[in-house]
C-alpha cells in the first residue's frame, strides 16, 4: 500500500506538471489564438501573430477597453486535429477565455467549430474555405477572410472585363483551391464564359508541374483558351507560371487572392510579368482611391508595422489588425456583463467596421465580414503589384 | 541483460543501492514479469482502478480530451507492439490501417446510416482484411526494407484516399460523423469518451495479454529471436507473422473507428506518415516486449507533445531534440530498466574509471 | 500482391471525375518527348539523393533518413549566404558543401555514434527523429517560405523540335556524372574507399585489419551530406526549396537506390533515371493525382519481385535487409 502512496505522489506531481500555468487572474479579457506556429503554414501563421500582438500592445497603451487590457493566450496546434481539438478544449475550460482565434487551415477548422457550437464560444476563423464546413450553419463561428465564393465572383467579373471567352482551370488538390475552381465554374457559366475544369490536378509539395502541363498544352492549344487560371495558392502558383513559360505557352495567367504575397514574385521572377488577381486592398493600399476608408488605415498600420518588426506589411498582418480591430468594436459596444454570449451578439451586431481589407458586415444569417467591393483587381508589372481598374467593374 | 545488470548491483556501492530501494518503491518495474510466475496482481488492479479513478478526481475537459487522444494512440501502439515488441518486425503502415478504421466508420455511419456500434466492428473487420492482403506479399520482406515497404503501402493509401472523393471526400474529407452510440446511450462529453475510450483498451489489453501467454504469442517470440529456429521446431513463420500484423491492424481499426466517432471527422492529412512515426516512437519509447510500456509511451508523448505547444514556433525541434535524447538515454524504453538506468545516470561520474567493465 | 494491384485497378477504372477532357490517341503520345525529358532531369535528382544513402550504406549498411534533409540543407544554406549575407554565389555555393558537410558529421557524432549499439528500430527512429528536428530548425532559422535561387547561366530554355530543356536540367545531370565518378574514383582507387567497403562488408574482418569502423561510418555521412548538400544546390534553382521540401526527395532517392540495386553507385544513377522517367511518364496515363504513388507502386513490386534490384545487390542476403 506504501508504493500505492508513492505513486499516487508521483501521479500527482505529474498532473501538477500538466496544468497550466495561467489561472485566476480576473482583469484582462483572455483570447486564445490557436494557430498552426509550426507546419507549412508557419511563415503565415507568424506574420499574424506579430500582428495581433502589435495590436493588442496599441490598446493596451492607451489603457485597453474600459480600462481592462488584452491579453493573447497562444497555443501551437502542429497543422493536426488532434491537437487543435485539445487546444480548442484547453480554452474553453478556461472560463477567462473569451473567444478563439483560429485555426487557419481549412480542415482544423471543422473540428473546432463543432467544439466552439457545443462549448457556446466565439471562434473567428481567418481563412474559410470548406463550403462542407459552411453548410454547418454555425452560430458561433465567424469568417474574417474574403470567402471563395467573392473571389470566384470577382474572378469572373475581371475575366468579363477582360472579354476572355474561355478560361482553362488547373486547381491544386486540397479544399480551399478546389471549391475556387468550382465556384469560379459556377458563376463563370452563368455568365456565359465556357470554363474548362482540367483533371490534372497539384498538390502543394509539388515542386514541379512540367509533367501536368504537358498533358494540358495540347488541349489550350486546341481549344484556343483566353486564359489560364493558375486556381492556387502558396509555392505552386509561381512554379505553374515559371513551368508554362519554360514550356513556350503564352496564354495569360490568372491567379488567385493568394498571389498577393512578396515571396510570390520572387519565386517566380520574370514568369510572372501580367499575371493578373483579384486581390484583397492591403496588396496595393498606395494605389487605392483616395475616398477609400480602407488606404489611411492601411497607411498607419503599414507605417507602425516597419517601425517594429522592419518590413512591409502585407494581407495577412492585415487580417490581424482587423481581427483585434473587431474585436475590441464588439467588447467596447457591449453593455454591462462581458460574457461569452454576451459578445457573440455583440460581435454579429458589428455594422460597418473599416479594416484594413475594408468594410465589416456580420448579421444573424451572414457570418462572413467581407463582400465583393472589398476586393480590387491587381496585375504583376515589373516586380511590383500594381492595381488596375476597369469602369463598370469595381 | 537485466540479470547481468542486477550482477552489477550487488557489487555496487551501498549508496546507490540505498537509492535503488527507495526508486523501486517509486517506480514498478514492467520487465519483472519475467522473473515472476504470472497472476492477475494487484498492480494490474491498481492501473485499472486508476484508469476509473483519474477523471473523477480531475474533472478538467481538456485533460479529458487529451486522455482520450492518448487512448487512441494507446490503442495503436498496443497493436503494434504485439508486431515490433513481440514478433520482432517493424511497420510503418499502421496510420494507414488508423485510416481504413476512420473511413470505414465515416462512410457507413454518413452514407448509409448504420448505428456506429456496427461501424466499430465493421472497422475493424474492414482494416482486418486490408492487412490479410497486403501482408501476404509484404511480410516476406523484414527489416528497413520491410519498414519501407509499409510505408509505401501508407503513401498509396493515402493517394487512393484522396483521388477517390465519390466514396471518401477526397481532400475535403467527411465531416459530422455521429458519435459513438449503444443502445439509445450516447458518448458526447469527453467523461463519457474517456470511459468509451479506455473501456475498449482495458479490454484489447486482457485479449493481448491472452494472446502473449498463448501459443502463438510464445511462437512470436520464438520468431522474433531466430526465424529459422522458429521454422525448425515446426512454426509456420509466415502465418505467425500474418496473423500478428492482422491483429495489430484490427486494433488500428478500432481506433480509427473512435478517432473519427471522437473528431467527428476523417480527412487525409490526419493519416499521414507522421502518425505512424509517432506510433512506432511510442512503442520504442514505452519499451518492447511489453503491454504496459506502449501505452505509458502514448500517454507520455500526447501529453509531451500537448505541453511543447506553449512554446509555439519552438515546439518542433524541441520535440525532435527530446526524441533523441530519449532514445539515446533510454534506447529500452522510458518504463524498462528506468530504475537502471536512473541509477547509472546517477553514478556516472563516480565510476568514470569503471565505465568500460559495466556492459548496460 | 495480385488481389492489392486487382483493387488498385478497381479505384483507378472508377474515377468520379465526369468533366474529363477526352484525349485522344495520337494527342496522348504527344506530349511524350517533352515528359521523357523532365523524366531525364527528376531522374538525375533522384541518382544524386541516391548515391548519398548508398555511400553510407556501403560503409555501415544501415538507412540515414536524414538524407534528405541534407538537400534541403544545401539549397537553404547557399540561399542564406548568398542572399542574406551577400556572398558571390559561386563562393556561397563552395562554402555550404563544407558546411553541410559539417552537419553530416556532427549528425554521426550525437546521433549515430551514441547508438551504435541499438536495435534497428531505434537507428530508424532516431535518424527520423534527426531529420524532424533539421527540418524544423532550418524552419525557424531561415523562417518557412519557400526560397529560389536563380539559374547558373541566364538563358532562354534550347529549344529541339517539340521539347524544350532548361541549361539547369543539364547541369544536373553533369553533376550526377561528376559524383559518379568521384565515387568510382574514391571507392575503387583509394585505401580510404576500400577500407569504408570492408567495415560494411565484414565488420569483424575490418576490425581485424585494423580499420577503425566508426571512423569510416564518421567519413561516409560527411560524404554524403557533402553529395546531397550538391543536389540541393544543384536543383534549387530549377525549383525551390523550403524546410520540408527534403522528406520526399529523400524518400524518392532511396526508392531509386533500391530500383537499381542496392548498395550500388551505378544501380543507384540508373534506379534514379528509371524511377524519374517512369514518374513523368505515368501522368501521360493516369491522373497526375496518382503521381506520387507511382514511385510506391514500383517500389512494392521490386521489394516483392526482385528485392535486389536491376542491378543486383552485393550486401541483399545480410541480415538487416
Amino acid at each position: 500500500m506504501k508504493k500505492i502512496g508513492w505513486i499516487m505522489l508521483a501521479a500527482f506531481m505529474f498532473t501538477t506538471w500538466m496544468t497550466p500555468g495561467y489561472a485566476a487572474k480576473t482583469s484582462p479579457y483572455r483570447i486564445g489564438v490557436n494557430l498552426e506556429l509550426t507546419g507549412p503554414w508557419a511563415e503565415v501563421t507568424k506574420t499574424l501573430k506579430n500582428a495581433m500582438m502589435l495590436e493588442v500592445e496599441r490598446i493596451n497603451k492607451a489603457g485597453g477597453i474600459q480600462g481592462r487590457p488584452l491579453e493573447l493566450i497562444f497555443e501551437d496546434n502542429g497543422f493536426e486535429v488532434g491537437r487543435a481539438a485539445a487546444n480548442m478544449t484547453k480554452f474553453t475550460r478556461d472560463k477567462e477565455i473569451l473567444l478563439v482565434v483560429g485555426p487557419f487551415e481549412d480542415n482544423l477548422q471543422a473540428t473546432t467549430r463543432a467544439i466552439a457550437e457545443r462549448e457556446k464560444i466565439t471562434n473567428i476563423i481567418i481563412c474559410p474555405s470548406n463550403p462542407m464546413v459552411r453548410d454547418l450553419k454555425q452560430q458561433w463561428a465567424f469568417n474574417i477572410a474574403q470567402s471563395d465564393i467573392i473571389v470566384s465572383q470577382k474572378l469572373v467579373d475581371l475575366v468579363l472585363a477582360r472579354k476572355y471567352k474561355k478560361v482553362m482551370v488547373f486547381h491544386g488538390a486540397w479544399p480551399l483551391a478546389q471549391s475556387l475552381a468550382e465556384y469560379f465554374k459556377q458563376f463563370g457559366e452563368e455568365k456565359g464564359i465556357k470554363v474548362i475544369v482540367s483533371p490534372e490536378t497539384h498538390k502543394p509539395t509539388d515542386i514541379d508541374m512540367t509533367p501536368q502541363l504537358t498533358k494540358i498544352k495540347p488541349v489550350l492549344e486546341k481549344e484556343k483558351v483566353d486564359a489560364f487560371y493558375a486556381c492556387t495558392g502558396g509555392p505552386p502558383g509561381p512554379m505553374i507560371t515559371k513551368n508554362l513559360r519554360a514550356l513556350g505557352i503564352k496564354t495569360p495567367v490568372l491567379g488567385t487572392h493568394a498571389f498577393g504575397f512578396g515571396f510570390i514574385i520572387a519565386l517566380g521572377g520574370e514568369a510572372m510579368e501580367g499575371v493578373e488577381f483579384p486581390s484583397a486592398k492591403p496588396v496595393v493600399f498606395d494605389q487605392l482611391d483616395e475616398n477609400d476608408p480602407a488606404k489611411p488605415i492601411n497607411i498607419n498600420f503599414d507605417k507602425r508595422w516597419r517601425e517594429r518588426y522592419g518590413t512591409p506589411s502585407d494581407q495577412i498582418a492585415g487580417y490581424g489588425y482587423d481581427t483585434i480591430g473587431l474585436i475590441e468594436d464588439a467588447l467596447k459596444r457591449i453593455k454591462g456583463k462581458v460574457t461569452r454570449s454576451s459578445f457573440r451578439e455583440a460581435f454579429e451586431n458589428t455594422k460597418g467596421f473599416k479594416g484594413t481589407h475594408g468594410i465589416y458586415q456580420f448579421s444573424s444569417t451572414g457570418h462572413d465580414g467581407l463582400s465583393k467591393k472589398d476586393m480590387v483587381f491587381v496585375r504583376i508589372e515589373g516586380g511590383k503589384f500594381k492595381r488596375i481598374q476597369f469602369p463598370g467593374f469595381d | 541483460m537485466v540479470d547481468q545488470a542486477q550482477k552489477e548491483f550487488r557489487t555496487r556501492d551501498l549508496l546507490y543501492s540505498i537509492a535503488l530501494w527507495f526508486l523501486s518503491w517509486l517506480i514498478p518495474d514492467p520487465q519483472l514479469h519475467y522473473r515472476r510466475e504470472y497472476k492477475f496482481k494487484k498492480r494490474d488492479l491498481f492501473y485499472l482502478s486508476a484508469v476509473l479513478v483519474f477523471p473523477l478526481i480531475w474533472p478538467d475537459p481538456h485533460i479529458h480530451h487529451l486522455m482520450v487522444l492518448a487512448g487512441i494512440h494507446g490503442i495503436l501502439a498496443l497493436g503494434l507492439t504485439l508486431f515490433l515488441g513481440y514478433a520482432g518486425q517493424i511497420s510503418l503502415g499502421q496510420a494507414a490501417f488508423f485510416g481504413v478504421g476512420a473511413y470505414t466508420t465515416a462512410v457507413l455511419t454518413t452514407r448509409y446510416g448504420l448505428p456506429s456500434f456496427l461501424a466499430f466492428w465493421a472497422s475493424a473487420i474492414m482494416a482486418a482484411i486490408f492487412a490479410l492482403l497486403i501482408g501476404k506479399p509484404l511480410l516476406k520482406l523484414k527489416g528497413y526494407f520491410l519498414a519501407l515497404a509499409t510505408l509505401g503501402f501508407g503513401e498509396i493509401f493515402l493517394v487512393l484516399v484522396r483521388e477517390n472523393a465519390s466514396l471518401t471526400g477526397g481532400v475535403i474529407g467527411i465531416f459530422n460523423i455521429p458519435f459513438f452510440s449503444f443502445a439509445g446511450f450516447t458518448f458526447d462529453t469527453y467523461l463519457k469518451q474517456y470511459y468509451l475510450i479506455w473501456g475498449v483498451l482495458t479490454g484489447l489489453v486482457l485479449f493481448s495479454k491472452n494472446l502473449v501467454r498463448s501459443k502463438m504469442g510464445r511462437a512470436c517470440l520464438a520468431v522474433a529471436s531466430s526465424e529459422e529456429g522458429a521454422s525448425a521446431l515446426g512454426i509456420d513463420v509466415a502465418w505467425i507473422k500474418l496473423g500478428v500484423f492482422t491483429v495489430g491492424a484490427a486494433f488500428a481499426g478500432l481506433a480509427g473507428s473512435l478517432f473519427a466517432s471522437v473528431m467527428s471527422t476523417a480527412n487525409p492529412e490526419t493519416f499521414s506518415l507522421n502518425l505512424s512515426v509517432l506510433i512506432v516512437m511510442m512503442v520504442v519509447l514505452g519499451g518492447m516486449g511489453n503491454l504496459y510500456g506502449p501505452i505509458a509511451g502514448a500517454i507520455f508523448l500526447t501529453v509531451l507533445i500537448d505541453r511543447l505547444s506553449r512554446y509555439q514556433e519552438y515546439s518542433l525541434p524541441l520535440y525532435g531534440v527530446i526524441l533523441i535524447l530519449l532514445l539515446i538515454f533510454f534506447p529500452d524504453g522510458i518504463g524498462t530498466r528506468l530504475r537502471v538506468r536512473l541509477i547509472y545516470l546517477i553514478s556516472y561520474f563516480g565510476r568514470k574509471k569503471r565505465r568500460e567493465k559495466v556492459n548496460l | 500482391m495480385e488481389a492489392f494491384i486487382s483493387s488498385t485497378l478497381f479505384f483507378l477504372t472508377n474515377d468520379p471525375d465526369e468533366e474529363t477532357i477526352q484525349l485522344k490517341t495520337m494527342e496522348l503520345f504527344a506530349p511524350l518527348p517533352q515528359l521523357f525529358t523532365s523524366g531525364i532531369t527528376f531522374g538525375a535528382i533522384y541518382a544524386l539523393v541516391g548515391l548519398g544513402f548508398v555511400t553510407i550504406a556501403k560503409a555501415s549498411q544501415m538507412i540515414n533518413f536524414a538524407q534528405g534533409e541534407f538537400v534541403m540543407l544545401g539549397g537553404m544554406l547557399t540561399f542564406f549566404l548568398f542572399k542574406e549575407i551577400q556572398l558571390p554565389y559561386l563562393l556561397s555555393a563552395f562554402l555550404t558543401i563544407p558546411l553541410v558537410m559539417l552537419i553530416g558529421c556532427l549528425l554521426h557524432l550525437l546521433v549515430i555514434y551514441p547508438l551504435r549499439k541499438a536495435s534497428l528500430p531505434i537507428l530508424l527512429m532516431a535518424t527520423l527523429g534527426a531529420s524532424l528536428f533539421l527540418s524544423s530548425a532550418s524552419a525557424l532559422l531561415f523562417g518557412t517560405l519557400p526560397k529560389a535561387l536563380p539559374p547558373f547561366i541566364n538563358r532562354p530554355p534550347i529549344d529541339i523540335g517539340p521539347i524544350s530543356i532548361s541549361l539547369q536540367s543539364l547541369w544536373v545531370v553533369g553533376a550526377t556524372c561528376l559524383v559518379l565518378l568521384f565515387l568510382y574514383l574514391l571507392s575503387h582507387r583509394t585505401l580510404l574507399g576500400k577500407a569504408m567497403e570492408a567495415s560494411s562488408t565484414d565488420p569483424l574482418g575490418a576490425d581485424l585489419s585494423g580499420i577503425s569502423r566508426h571512423l569510416m561510418i564518421f567519413i561516409a555521412f560527411g560524404v554524403s551530406a557533402g553529395m546531397g548538400s550538391l543536389a540541393g544546390i544543384f536543383i534549387t534553382p530549377i525549383f525551390y526549396v523550403s524546410y520540408h521540401s527534403g522528406t520526399l526527395i529523400g524518400l524518392k532517392g532511396f526508392i531509386a537506390a533500391i530500383l537499381g540495386g542496392w548498395g550500388k553507385h551505378s544501380g543507384a544513377i540508373l534506379g534514379g533515371f528509371v524511377l524519374g522517367v517512369v514518374e513523368s511518364l505515368s501522368v501521360a496515363f493516369m491522373p497526375s493525382g496518382y503521381k506520387d504513388a507511382i514511385a510506391f507502386v514500383v517500389l512494392l513490386l521490386i521489394l516483392y519481385l526482385k528485392p535486389k534490384g536491376i542491378l543486383g545487390s552485393p550486401f541483399i542476403d545480410s541480415r538487416r535487409w
